[in-house]
């Protein structure tokens, strides 16, 4: 399994780590949402899709707008998303 | 621009304000707040800083002068808190700070915002100036003694803007979201800021520097680093240590808790904006002529 990792600020105190299937960034991403329906508003659109304002991060490295679409996340993988406003 | 004499600061949160943060009706988790802390000590020359926010009036002159395109400008959009979450707003920028159909009319002494760290360096840069480190800012709003806001230990809820000044005390963030939506509602998407200074005196700092406190969040110059490696820091914060840029002061968006002189926030400086967001500058002290002899 990989992990996404939420910022606290995003969780309240709950839960900032998850297990979540391998595959392609955006199908993990979406598929996070429908299982974490609280997470949602802040990851997918009105359309469904992730929203790309916040950023990402697999395994400490940063995940440009433009390569997200053909990211694929490992099984050991840990994707870390954090907004562009962070902390406090 | 307010003279700030130079000293060791002990920059940052003691632990009680952990505690008291843990303690107090908020709905962050302390684990949020652990990046102010430990404190450390931080030798600060002498400089100056901006008693105020740069202002819309005063960006403008910049860009009337230079022709500058902010990156909200130019990358077409801006980021504007809508009534579910934050969005990327299309033609969000300073001159229009909620989207098409605002504007800047009447607001030339208000902070301007969707400000990107470049475009408050490329302004400092202009004016002679440049941005604050977060040491620098933390002094000018608190001084050296330890205080919670620029003006003391006791909250003053008309003496900055923030959510509270709007919204009347808030303790949770239902609360928040209720008075957010209700906002939405009845201003539509301009920020809520306030003239530069309004506030002053009594929301003013020990160096008499204005709207430290709430208003506009302020880019400084410091890259985001934990103060002590081994110190705690939420780990999705952790991973933008050295890529983010310190953000302090807090914005008219915020509790009272978010606009704490020692409260630190982290910005992408690779163009991102806000409406709740801009800047003010620093300069060095004025060199000190040596008498002869």
């Amino acid at each position: 399994m990989a992990k996404i990792l939420l910022p606290a600020g995003w969780t309240h105190g709950t839960q900032t780590e998850f297990d979540v299937p391998d595959g392609p960034l955006t199908e993990v991403l979406k598929g996070f949402a429908l299982a974490h329906p609280a997470h949602r508003r802040r990851l997918l659109g009105d359309d469904g899709e992730p929203l790309a304002y916040f950023n990402v991060y697999v395994d400490d490295d940063p995940v440009a707008r433009a390569d997200r679409a053909a990211a694929e996340i490992g099984a050991d993988s840990v994707v870390v998303i954090v907004p562009p406003l962070a902390g406090g | 621009m307010a003279a700030v004499p130079g000293t060791v600061l002990r920059l940052g949160s003691p632990p009680w304000m952990a505690r008291w943060l843990e303690s107090e009706p908020q709905p962050l988790p302390g684990m949020w707040f652990a990046d102010e802390t430990p404190q450390i000590e931080v030798e600060v020359p002498a400089f100056r800083i901006d008693r105020c926010p740069v202002t819309v009036a005063e960006f403008a002159a910049f860009a009337d002068a230079t022709g500058y395109v902010s990156d909200a400008e130019r990358a077409g959009y801006g980021m504007v808190y809508g009534e579910r979450f934050w969005e990327e707003r299309a033609g969000a920028c300073w001159r229009t700070p909620g989207g098409p159909g605002t504007d800047v009319d009447g607001r030339a002494d208000h902070p301007v915002v969707h400000m990107s760290w470049s475009d408050a360096s490329a302004y400092a840069r202009w004016a002679g100036k440049r941005l604050p480190t977060e040491a620098e800012w933390e002094l000018a709003a608190r001084g050296v003694r330890y205080r919670i806001w620029p003006w003391g230990d006791q909250w003053l809820p008309g003496a900055a803007n923030t959510a509270e000044l709007h919204a009347g005390r808030l303790d949770a963030l239902d609360a928040w979201l209720d008075w957010w939506r209700d906002t939405c509602r009845t201003h539509g998407p301009l920020p809520r800021t306030t003239p530069v200074g309004t506030f002053s005196p009594a929301g003013d700092g020990v160096h008499g520097c204005s709207d430290m406190a709430g208003n506009v969040y302020e880019w400084t110059a410091s890259p985001s680093r934990l103060y002590a490696d081994d110190a705690p820091c939420d780990p999705a914060l952790r991973r933008v240590m050295g890529h983010y840029r310190v953000i302090r002061g807090g914005s008219w968006m915020n509790f009272r808790y978010q606009v704490r002189c020692s409260e630190r926030m982290h910005g992408d400086p690779g163009g991102w904006s806000n409406f709740a967001l801009g800047f003010r500058c620093a300069a060095p002290a004025p060199a000190r002529h040596e008498s002869g002899g």
